[in-house]
């Protein structure tokens, strides 16, 4: 992972995301209550890079536009503003460009839930030889057969499995089937949306070890989305914490655990229950998300912040070295 | 933390078996399994799924459906036998002397009445007390699992709460007729972690405050080790190691227990590789002869394959594991030996 890292910054550059969803009552409801368009801010202002050949995690609860990020990036959703570029190639722009085409093969992406995310209709072998046939990456049925089934070996199934349906395997072995479908168009950028979350412990660590040995071995990139902050320590180069649909805090891997620096990754990293925990009694976590609709004024965090000061409840803290906080900004807060 | 009182346990499980029968085979979900809960005891139940967790929950209440049936062992509530009772009689038995709280409290929540109408209604059907004294009742009861505001609240109906929030309705609802035992399945998996704890502190403080005992059924170690007393770690129907927390959590004896807690990530130490256990549980038509666990085990010796190991006294714990049936020395020449 190291060696790559350095001599291509930016691999994957994301620069003031946004995406807003309409979420108005019907065209009459609105005329009758004379009620105004109401919109959500999923996503707000998010900006990151990601190095060649590294794990960028994205962690935060459920609503905080981490899923909807991943879909940006990876082109299933168009954004509301703000750009996406990959390998020096706009995402976003409007033009189709033949470039971006090419460039869409080499980004691919892992779904949570494997019982949903493979054909139940179609054949194992047919499902991880869809992108080479799509994109026309190798010509005759010989030559895709043996090439399925070395993707298969790969990823710690045997070759004859390409003949069974995506039914007769187990949850761990259908995401290595869905590992296999993307690799299979030689992606280099792959978006792992919460890829382990179904899965029981033991096979989410086979899971887990396995995208390590891949990455390895082709110098991969990920995305990787996850809610659980131990899977994500484990796995990632660099993490970003997300909060209500913005980017609160940008941390090198395991420093946000020695030194979590913003008000709500400390919370976040409190209110974690962890097997080193026993018999030792928490600290209350107060208060929930709340309602994205209507955020509070300022740093969305501030009902919650135990730092919260006038300030916090009027201006949004813009990202200053990796965190977005007034207190720690004006070093109101020792460094942890 | 185990009830001293020596006195009889809140609830005693005896040999109890769970069966399903298909057309092709009877398959055996849960064989015979025994442990204790003391009085104020939190028991967490882990294992992965199939493991027989949550059949463990349903067999106690006497909720499993046909096909499904119990095959042979004893319930055992505060020194009276559950397991035989008739019908009618469960069912007061339910919620009265035994809560639940489940996964998903949108499903346990009935969306079209107000929560407090649920609330009443459970506290009405289990006491004597009236209408007005009821609905006190349940105002002081979402008071005490955390709601703010409970008078206003209580008129709200379920899809007005969050999920946390619903989930304390939940654990309010479980209290209603104060049972001496509850049973919580998967109480904080579809909740995210800030919330999760909050509800993990609520449970502990109000069954260390009336002494209610709990099964604890999870797949979540975290949770076990931060609010159980004693923990059992299932596989395949059966348990294979039960113990005082620490001592499990820490130390696992059985191997299944040690893969599994090498298996999660943690948030302290640093595996650069997890601890992977190779294959997948067995599919109950499928389940290994010997111990179930034999074609998994990286420390199988010939015994394994043939003779089921019964749970055995180490320490404070109680094992499934041939490895603990013998003299210390000896245990690594029988691995070398098979």
């Amino acid at each position: 992972m190291s060696q790559s890292s350095t001599q291509n910054p930016g691999f994957v550059q994301v620069r003031d995301l946004r995406r807003d969803f309409d979420v108005s009552k019907p065209w009459l409801n609105r005329v009758l209550e004379r009620a105004p368009r109401q919109y959500l801010k999923a996503v707000d202002g998010v900006s990151f890079d990601i190095r060649k050949g590294e794990t960028f995690a994205l962690v935060g609860e459920s609503g905080s536009g981490k899923s909807t990020v991943a879909r940006m990036v990876v082109g299933l959703l168009p954004p509301s503003g703000g750009t996406v570029s990959i390998a020096g190639i706009s995402m976003t722009e409007q033009r189709a460009s033949q470039e971006r085409q090419r460039l869409r093969r080499r980004i691919q992406m892992i779904f949570q839930d494997p019982y949903a995310s493979l054909n139940p209709r179609w054949r194992v072998g047919r499902i991880i030889a869809e992108p080479i046939r799509a994109f026309d990456i190798i010509q005759g049925e010989a030559d895709i057969t043996a090439r399925v089934g070395e993707l298969l070996t790969l990823v710690g199934l045997h070759p004859d499995d390409g003949k069974k349906f995506p039914h007769e395997f187990s949850g761990g072995q259908r995401q290595r089937i869905a590992i296999a479908r993307a690799l299979a168009s030689n992606a280099e950028f792959i978006v792992c949306d919460e890829p382990t979350s179904a899965l029981d412990v033991s096979v989410q660590a086979q899971i887990l070890n396995l995208m390590r040995d891949l990455q390895e071995k082709f110098g991969l990139t990920y995305l990787f989305i996850s809610h659980n902050l131990a899977v994500v320590r484990h796995m990632a180069t660099r993490i970003g914490v997300m909060y209500l649909g913005r980017l609160v805090e940008v941390s090198e891997g395991k420093q946000l655990f020695f030194v979590p620096r913003h008000p709500y990754t400390r919370m976040l990293l409190d209110a974690v229950p962890d097997i080193a925990m026993v018999g030792k009694s928490r600290e209350g976590v107060k208060g929930e998300i709340p309602n994205p609709i209507s955020p509070p004024s300022g740093c969305t965090f501030h009902p919650r912040c135990p730092l919260v000061f006038d300030r916090c409840r009027i201006e949004n803290p813009p990202v200053i070295d990796g965190v977005a906080c007034h207190a720690v900004n004006e070093g109101r807060v020792a460094a942890a | 933390m185990t009830g001293q009182s020596s006195s009889v346990p809140v609830l005693s499980v005896r040999d109890l078996t769970v069966e399903f029968v298909t057309r092709r085979a009877t398959l055996r979900a849960l064989d015979a399994i025994s442990f204790d809960i003391a009085r104020g005891e939190v028991l967490g139940v882990v294992g992965e799924s199939g493991a027989g967790k949550s059949v463990t929950g349903s067999a106690i209440i006497g909720l499993i459906d046909p096909p499904g049936r119990i095959a042979g062992g004893e319930v055992v509530l505060s020194g009276e036998r559950i397991d035989n009772l008739p019908p009618e009689a469960m069912r007061r038995i339910r919620g009265k002397r035994i809560g639940m709280i489940f996964q998903d409290p949108l499903t346990s929540l009935n969306p079209l009445y107000r929560v407090g109408e649920q609330l009443v209604e459970t506290i009405r059907t289990h006491t004597d007390l009236n209408a007005a004294d009821a609905r006190k009742r349940a105002i002081a009861l979402l008071d005490e699992v955390g709601i703010s505001a409970p008078e206003r609240r209580i008129d709200g109906y379920p899809h007005e709460f969050s999920g946390g929030m619903r989930q304390r309705v939940v654990i309010a609802l479980a209290l209603c007729a104060e049972p001496e035992f509850i049973i919580a399945d998967e109480p904080t998996t579809a909740l995210d972690v800030s919330v999760q704890a909050q509800i993990i502190t609520l449970i502990k403080r109000l069954c260390s405050e009336r002494g209610t005992s709990v099964m604890l059924v999870t797949h979540d170690m975290g949770v076990i080790a931060e609010t159980a007393d004693r923990v059992a770690v299932m596989y395949a129907g059966r348990i294979a190691e039960i113990g005082p927390v620490r001592d499990v959590v820490k130390q696992p004896l059985h191997p299944y227990a040690k893969g599994l807690m090498g298996a999660i990530p943690s948030l302290e130490g640093d595996a650069e590789r997890l601890v992977q256990i190779p294959g997948s549980m067995p599919r109950l038509s499928a389940i290994p002869s010997g111990c179930a666990f034999n074609p998994r085990c990286s420390r199988v010796f010939a015994r394994c394959h043939v003779e089921r190991p019964e749970l055995i006294q180490v320490g404070d714990r109680k094992v499934a594991c041939h490895l603990y049936d013998m003299p210390e020395s000896l245990r690594g020449k029988a691995e070398i030996a098979a």
